[in-house]
């Protein structure tokens, strides 16, 4: 039996929901760096990978059941309108057509605030209106074109600038302020850049970022009387799970939400979206199943992007490079809808990344006639760097300090929001080591012979708040009686080859070999709740809780062992798939002979995430050097080399963190250089809703990454030692970008993406005037 | 995307035939399918609905070679542009056509896209993209791009639409004095690309002259004097796939140390193919040198009537200018 507390729940402002918090204590001791580990730390294929380069990997959008349907939502053509009258009869005579919904005939379901799932006020191109499920996609979509919507064209605002006019037409009737501006202080900044004998001001913008998952929004809905299945390309099937529950009046265990494989995510697929809850209606009204993906356009419209902001900056430091103090007045645009996946706390890391004494935060979210924001990979923080990690560049010039010497001047030892140690001080000075060494930073770059070609060298920090992992999150074992295991959590692989560094724990504890682990996640009916894999969480959430339920799994065993051998339980250990004898090497014998011996008996356990430290703050940190050549007749930035290090505790499988830093770094480039959503202002239109003119960078664009892993196990952060890593390597590249932009050819950028229109108008306008300010 | 019938004729004339049946008050009826790269887009986005698809993909009597002869380079309308990319004689007499397939698009779409094709791609404008928008251009009354996002629009003002025309091998094949040969229900004509390219108007809203019952039979470029050099260089937003910022083509003849003969042209910059013919003046007869170069790149621009977000786009040309010229009249230059 689990030795299970109850404890009144550490309420964070604002929220709402349970009250209490279950503490259990997983009773194991972490791993720490001298811990001769076997199966974890090394490069495992991913488990599914033969699965999926043979393309027998079933995505969501895979689904093909029996008389499945395929749905379409009609979308709002208007960036602010209220309808006066939609007309669905035509919709529902065409040719293949099994069920039209709209707001006329699906119950009042809350949405979006004080929104409704169809509500009768649009605010943004793209929002839903009617959706219709048919026979196939084509018919879906000719059917779509017979819904006859009568519109009252309303005023509408796209950009902050014009949210914030005093004038300016309301997105919600409480006005265009989303949610209470937030204010954090410290100490008195004011004096602080008082008193200091250098000051840096900047105002820097951060374009709207799309997510372009590889694998686009989707799901399939299927009833079976009064039980719903949903698969769902998903963060999140026990958040779905409940949401949909909620949404539909109904009891959770009758939702069923399976999530198998997934092409990305990037965090916008960590809520629950509406077409979850349209498929599920139309599968209702059909009375067949009904799968609905949204295309491109549709996703890139309505599902979610990295909020736009606006970052007015200042740093204070005295001459030998302390700061003093840093301000930053943040304004970010929610889109027309707060999601609750938005979860952009730009403020965070002006707070927490540098020592500093006197600290001022002011962030505003305004809302405006555009797609929702939601979480993109590391929210907040990407957008936040860009301007802080400029800023820190200016006033290392200013200064006339090396960059990574300013950093290390001021190196926050504790998390000063708190008050507490970190459980890995040394995380972000590690990350400095190893990236400057492996880097060479300091060295000089030869300027190539044609000097209408410049080359600069670039470098930033980062923390990230996320990958810390949390409980709770649980996991089952089962080990057969032939000595192999399944092993189950409810948790997802959202890409990132979670299910394998995850079996690499129990395998471990277990002490059998890696293959003779099943590993099943990824199904709300067969196995325990795990979270929302986000905030880098998946790995340092589920892992502890594995190694608990392996931990208890492996005590068992030992116990039967040691009745089978007649040898005290003190002498016992398993590894590699055979339990040893202390000082008896001949004695050693097979797991699976051993569970022989019971058969048919099992031994089974179940593990829960412990609590994180509460005298410790968890945090991961890292550090890029960017090496790039800037053209300055045509604009052209070609990045040449990339070296970044993180902090993200153990590594329990090299490969697939390697992996996710050159995905994130990848990421990276395209928010520095090329990743911009366009609207046009006067009819609020994503006009490049598209993979043709939204711009993700293509192999060309990516130089060599190269990781300088850190891999120092963070033992006082859960039993395993290993935190994420998903998340911070794009934190770092497009701010290390412009400062090597800067340091080769002296113009700051603040505004990104650095296309060629910008670095071209910045280049012009120096010739001009001879200031090396870009204009936004 | 609509229902529409689909046709597979045996001869040109059938498919003429079937072109010819087009009815004026109904320009949707019939449309000609060869790679179907831009056609099924803007279908699929319901831009464009014919009710007959006639396929000459396979179309055995139209070519997919490219022939040599002592007049020059016939490319039949049905070549790749990987053909264009790969092919020796393409790459040793027209090299600026080679680069300028190879720069386009992606290895997957230069194995469909046929130069015909390629030709009569419409504009990339996003306004244009979008179905919900009836700008000038689909036949409504004005082109939100102008006061809109124009940051990839056209320097030269020649028309009510400031869209560029998007494609390279066309401003390669400007450069390269090529022609189109059309065959239409009344015959056969060959038309000069500078005549076959023109901007849209009020009464013709597409960016060619091709009449309604006219196809494509191929592409002639004449045999340039021995010696001819000719690039072509392409600026984009990414290292590859994407539609060209700008682009330049030259082709330069050298008699001794002076160009003896020089055509440039640049894509990215104008609903059609852009024909700099001032900066072919500066350059004829001239000795190269940095300073000529310059005044030509200069000439090339100096009618540029930059929208409010595009004019990065002057000094961008300005500078693909004159590194095609200094590429070109390099005394070591490759093959020289
Ligand atoms: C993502 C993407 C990126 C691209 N990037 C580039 C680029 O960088 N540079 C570039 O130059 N192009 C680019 N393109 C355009 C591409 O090169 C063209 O779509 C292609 O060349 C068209 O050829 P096709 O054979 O597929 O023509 P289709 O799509 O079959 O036809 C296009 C049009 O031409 C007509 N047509 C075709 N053949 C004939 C003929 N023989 N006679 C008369 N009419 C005919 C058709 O009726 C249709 O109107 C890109 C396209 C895409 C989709
Ligand atoms: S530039 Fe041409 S295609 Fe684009 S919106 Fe204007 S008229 Fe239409």
């Amino acid at each position: 039996m689990a030795k299970l507390h109850i404890e009144p729940k550490q309420s964070e402002e604002g929220e709402d929901g349970a009250e209490f918090q279950v503490v259990e204590d997983e009773g194991i001791l972490a791993w720490d760096a001298d811990s001769e580990l076997l199966v974890v730390g090394q490069s495992y294929p991913r488990l599914e990978g033969r699965e999926k380069v043979t393309g027998r990997a079933r995505y969501s959008s895979d689904v093909r059941l029996p008389g499945q349907l395929y749905a379409r939502v009609l979308r709002s053509p208007y960036p602010h309108a209220r309808i006066r009258n939609i007309d669905i009869t035509k919709a529902e005579q065409s040719p293949g057509v099994h069920a039209v919904i709209c707001a006329a005939n699906v119950p009042r379901i809350a949405w979006y605030e004080e929104s409704v799932l169809f509500d009768a006020t649009v605010r943004l191109v793209g929002d839903e209106i009617a959706a219709v499920a048919a026979e196939s996609d084509e018919l879906a979509q000719d059917a779509l074109r017979l819904i006859e919507v009568d519109y009252e064209s309303l005023p509408f605002v796209t950009t902050i600038e014009e949210a914030l006019r005093p004038d300016a037409p309301k997105v919600h009737d409480g006005g265009n302020i989303a949610g209470e501006p937030t204010t954090y202080e410290r100490g008195d900044p004011e004096s602080g850049l008082h008193e200091a004998d250098v000051v840096v001001t900047g105002d820097f913008e951060t374009p709207c970022a799309l997510h372009n998952a590889f694998e686009s929004h989707g799901c399939t809905a299927s009833w079976e009387g009064d039980s719903l299945t949903l698969w769902d390309s998903t963060q999140a099937i026990f958040v779905v799970r409940q949401q949909v529950a909620e949404k539909l009046k109904m009891p959770e265990h009758r939702v069923r939400v399976i999530k198998q494989h997934m092409g990305g995510g990037f965090g916008a697929k960590q809520i629950p979206w509406k077409h979850d809850v349209i498929a599920a209606l139309l599968s209702k009204q059909a009375g067949r199943p009904v799968q609905l993906l949204l295309d491109r356009e549709a996703e890139n419209m309505a599902a979610g992007n990295r909020n736009p902001t606006r970052q007015h900056v200042q740093l204070g430091a005295k001459r030998d490079g302390t700061l003093t103090a840093i301000v930053a007045r943040i304004e970010q645009s929610a889109g027309a809808y707060r999601t609750g996946g938005e979860a952009s706390n730009v403020s965070g890391t002006y707070q927490t990344l540098y020592r500093c004494p006197n600290v001022r935060t002011e962030q505003t979210a305004v809302y405006t006639n555009t797609g929702p924001a939601v979480a993109f990979r590391a929210p907040g923080h990407v957008e936040a760097a860009f301007a802080l990690e400029q800023a820190m560049d200016e006033l290392a010039r200013a200064l006339d300090l090396d960059p990574v010497a300013l950093r290390r001047r001021n190196y926050a030892e504790v998390d000063q929001l708190e008050d507490k140690p970190f459980t890995l001080p040394e995380g972000l000075r590690l990350s400095y080591d190893r990236v400057t060494e492996t880097f060479g930073w300091g060295e000089r770059t030869a300027q190539p012979a044609d000097s209408v070609k410049r080359r600069g060298v670039g470098f930033a920090a980062h923390d990230w708040s996320g990958g810390t992992g949390h409980p709770p999150g649980y996991a089952w074992i089962e080990l057969n009686s032939d000595g192999t295991a399944d092993v189950v959590t409810g948790t997802q692989d959202i890409g990132t080859g979670a299910r394998t560094g995850l079996a690499q724990v129990a395998a471990e504890e277990l002490g059998l070999p890696l293959a003779n682990i099943a590993f099943q996640l990824g199904d709300t009916a067969t196995g325990p709740y795990s979270p929302v894999s986000s905030g880098s969480a998946t790995q340092a959430t589920i892992g502890p809780a594995l190694r608990a339920a392996a931990a208890d799994v492996k005590a068992q065993l030992l116990e039967v062992a040691s009745v089978v051998l007649e040898i005290g339980v003190g002498r016992l250990s398993v590894r590699d798939g055979r339990v040893l004898v202390d000082g008896d090497t001949e004695r050693a014998i097979a797991v699976g002979e051993v569970m022989q011996k019971i058969a048919p008996h099992t031994l089974q356990a179940r593990g829960a995430r412990a609590p994180n430290p509460a005298d410790m703050t968890i945090r991961t940190f890292g550090a890029q050097c960017v090496e790039l050549e800037v053209d300055t007749e045509t604009g052209e930035i070609t990045v040449l080399r990339i070296v970044t290090a993180h902090d993200c505790g153990r590594i329990i499988n090299p490969a697939l963190v390697d992996s996710q830093v050159v995905g994130g770094v990848t990421q990276g480039v395209g928010f520095a250089l090329s990743e911009e959503r366009i609207v046009d202002t006067r009819l609020g239109i994503v006009l490049n809703a598209n993979l043709e003119e939204y711009h993700v960078p293509t192999v060309a664009d990516v130089p060599v990454i190269e990781h300088a892993r850190v891999g120092v196990p963070d033992s006082a952060a859960n039993s395993t030692g290993a935190k994420g890593i998903g998340e911070p390597p794009l934190i770092p590249t497009a701010p290390a970008i412009a400062n090597a932009v800067f340091d080769a050819i002296g113009i700051r950028f603040r505004a990104g993406p650095l296309t060629r229109q910008r670095v071209l108008a910045a280049l012009a306008a120096r010739e001009t005037n001879g200031s090396g300010e870009a204009d936004s | 995307m609509k229902p529409f019938d689909f046709a597979r004729p045996d001869t040109i004339a059938a498919a003429v035939a079937l072109l010819d049946g087009r009815d004026a008050s109904r320009p949707n009826r019939s449309a000609l399918l060869a790679g179907g790269t831009d056609l099924l887009t803007l279908m699929k986005a319901d831009l464009y609905a014919p009710e007959l698809l006639i396929d000459i993909k396979r179309l055995a009597e139209l070519d997919n070679r490219i022939e040599e002869t002592a007049e020059g380079l016939t490319i039949g309308a049905l070549v790749t542009l990987s053909q264009l990319e790969d092919d020796p004689r393409i790459q040793s007499l027209v090299p600026a056509l080679a680069e300028a397939a190879a720069l386009a698009a992606t290895p997957q779409l230069r194995h469909m896209a046929t130069i015909g094709g390629n030709l009569l791609q419409r504009p990339r404008c996003w306004y244009f993209r979008k179905p919900g928008i009836h700008c000038w251009l689909k036949g409504g009354d004005d082109c939100p791009a102008r006061q809109g996002e124009n940051q990839l629009h056209a320097l030269f003002d020649v028309s009510p639409c400031v869209a560029v025309h998007p494609s390279d091998p066309a401003t390669a094949l400007l450069a390269l004095a090529a022609s189109v040969r059309l065959r239409g229900a009344a015959g056969e004509r060959e038309l000069p690309l500078a005549a076959f390219f023109a901007p849209p108007t009020d009464e013709r809203r597409q960016e060619t002259v091709i009449g309604n019952d006219e196809l494509i039979v191929s592409i002639q470029i004449p045999a340039a004097a021995p010696g001819t050099r000719s690039t072509y260089l392409k600026a984009m937003n990414r290292k590859v796939w994407a539609f060209a910022l700008a682009g330049v083509a030259a082709a330069i003849h050298m008699d001794g140390n002076r160009i003896a003969q020089a055509r440039l042209a640049l894509g990215g910059v104008a609903p059609v193919p852009w024909r700099a013919e001032s900066a072919e003046q500066v350059l004829t007869g001239a000795e190269p040198s940095p300073e000529i170069i310059a005044r030509a790149a200069e000439s090339a621009l100096a009618s540029a009537e930059p929208l409010a977000h595009n004019g990065y786009k002057i000094p961008l040309a300005k500078a693909l200018v004159r590194r095609a010229l200094t590429r070109l009249t390099a005394p070591a230059f490759p093959g020289a």
